[in-house]
């Protein structure tokens, strides 16, 4: 059985799959560290796929407003979500056959895909809090691009590519590249832009219920049924795609698998999803220690991830790199 | 380009961990924080100098570093906090301009900083070459905290913290300066301590404030 290869195309499906299935179990699990930090007992670990499944079940009111867009935002975000993980080291040290058919700067813009047709359809609701929803998360999402683009630089001047496979194997080749200055401020300053993509807490409280604070999750207020459902498990899969690219390709591309052994992506899929809890144990920390920044204040945090990514860029360029 | 050894990866990284307390201290809105960061800031130095000493055997560095230890970490917040105790001001004076513009602004002056010192090529033996334009980087910061925060307090830190930004540079070009030279620098820090206690005290006994903004008015 261990020595049964897995044919690349067979791996591609499984990272796929990967993030499918285990992202509402890292969100389940950090919801219940959260609770125990919190004093509470917490929710279950598997409670985001009980509420996946009861929205499913449920059914799907529409405003009499809105146009075909609302119902075709959640599954165009899913689908975006669906196609990323090929283009991303999410198991394998060795690119994969679709893995080429996109940069970094591909997946980035899948990802702002998704957001976008999120934003459309909250907008397109006509509600008054989820067209601030989708107008907010349109506001932060540039302010934050001008971070992704220089780590993207940064990335780039490192290994003369900018594809993920390509960083994620010159951080494996050596320690000098691990404690390289401008790798270190750039994978600080991607942690920084997870932490807003996400929206955990110095930006946003992710499951608050006051509307003035929300961020992201006003987009979704007016879903309902099937839609959030797909609302719901995207987001957590966008939290899991964030959390891949942080692992794999800046802090911690290890427990990889070198060859398509069937053991060897099996034991891959456990680490990353133990890699994913323990980054998610580090958000839940950060969510305890800090409060929530007031919204005009955003723009200050959103600065000083711009600032690290911008010495990552410059201390390069100055030959410290 | 080549890839920097891992020695000069790690001391890049506590130069550029100085120069970033830096720009949170542009930041920062309460004296005390401020204070703190600079306690930070010479906890770091302290770091490198030992790390470089450490790794390079100058055993004349861990000297300056214990007594950067004491006198920056230890003595210097600890004198600035009591004083702020007995002058009941928390909120740093207003920035002549917004956080996100500030730090924007400092960013431009950093990189100019980088680059034109980047491109004198000095070489050291103990640091890497990187270090030296990220301490004037830091310095150039430093001015511009000066600059922008209108209280007696942020400048004095701007001051001491440019300090800060001194070592590092001193670190990097003179390493094996001799030991005498050091700790003159540091007494000096002593000095400005003494003077800017001094008129903290002064300004804000007669004024009851630590802005500076009524140094303007000429008064006999």
């Amino acid at each position: 059985m261990s020595t049964v290869i897995v044919s690349p195309y067979g791996v591609q499906a499984i990272q796929v799959l990967t993030i499918l299935l285990g992202a509402p179990l890292v969100s389940g699990v950090i919801a219940h560290i959260e609770g125990r930090f919190q004093g509470r007992r917490g929710p279950r670990i598997l409670q985001p796929y009980y509420d996946i499944a009861k929205f499913f079940s449920k059914e799907t009111l529409v405003t009499t407003d809105s146009s075909w867009v609302f119902l075709v935002g959640p599954i165009v975000a899913f689908s975006c979500y669906l196609t990323v993980p090929l283009l991303i080291p999410v198991l394998t040290t060795f690119p994969l056959p679709l893995g080429f058919s996109g940069d970094i700067l591909g997946g980035g813009f899948i990802l702002a895909l998704a957001g976008f047709s999120v934003a459309l359809s909250g907008a397109e609701s006509g509600a008054p809090y989820a067209q601030l929803g989708s107008s907010r998360a349109m506001t932060f999402g540039a302010l934050i691009e001008p971070t992704i683009l220089f780590v993207i630089f940064a990335v780039a001047l490192i290994t003369h590519t900018d594809l993920p496979y390509a960083l994620s194997a010159t951080i494996r080749s050596s320690t000098s590249q691990m404690v390289r200055p401008s790798h270190v401020f750039a994978a600080v300053a991607f942690f920084l832009v997870v932490l807003v993509d996400t929206g955990r807490i110095p930006v946003e409280t992710h499951s608050g219920t006051l509307e003035f604070g929300m961020i992201d999750e006003a987009r979704t207020l007016e879903h309902s049924g099937p839609s959030l459902a797909l609302l719901k498990w995207g987001s957590t899969m966008k939290q899991l795609i964030l959390y891949t690219i942080l692992i794999n390709v800046f802090v911690a591309p290890w427990g990889l698998a070198a060859t398509g052994k069937w053991s060897s992506v099996l034991l891959a899929v456990a680490a990353l999803l133990g890699k994913a809890m323990l980054i998610g144990l580090i958000f839940a920390v950060i969510d305890n220690l800090f409060s929530k920044l007031r919204l005009f204040k955003i723009t200050e945090f959103i600065a000083s991830a711009f600032l690290l990514a911008v010495l990552s860029v410059l201390v390069f360029y100055v030959g410290g790199g | 380009m080549m890839v920097p050894s891992t020695y000069d990866g790690v001391a890049a990284v506590l130069a550029l961990l100085v120069l970033l307390t830096e720009f949170a201290m542009l930041r920062a809105p309460l004296l005390r924080s401020q204070v703190r960061l600079y306690a930070f800031q010479s906890l770091v130095v302290t770091g490198l100098a030992t790390y470089v000493a450490a790794s390079k055997h100058i055993d004349e560095l861990y000297v300056l570093a214990a007594l950067s230890l004491v006198l920056k970490v230890v003595i210097v917040p600890s004198l600035i906090l009591r004083l702020l105790r007995d002058a009941d001001t928390d909120l740093a004076g207003s920035s002549v301009l917004g956080v996100a513009s500030a730090i924007l602004i400092a960013l431009v002056v950093a990189a100019f900083g980088f680059f034109a010192v980047g491109s004198l090529h000095v070489s050291s033996v103990s640091l890497p070459t990187s270090s030296l334009a990220i301490a004037c980087a830091i310095v150039l910061v430093a001015f511009v905290l000066i600059i922008l925060r209108s209280d007696v307090v942020s400048q004095a830190i701007g001051f001491f913290s440019l300090e800060n930004g001194v070592s590092v540079a001193s670190l990097v070009v003179a390493s094996g300066l001799p030991l005498i030279v050091d700790i003159a620098f540091l007494f000096d820090l002593l000095v400005a301590v003494v003077v800017f206690g001094v008129i903290m005290r002064v300004h804000h006994a007669r004024n009851a404030t630590l802005s500076t903004s009524d140094f303007d008015r000429l008064r006999g």
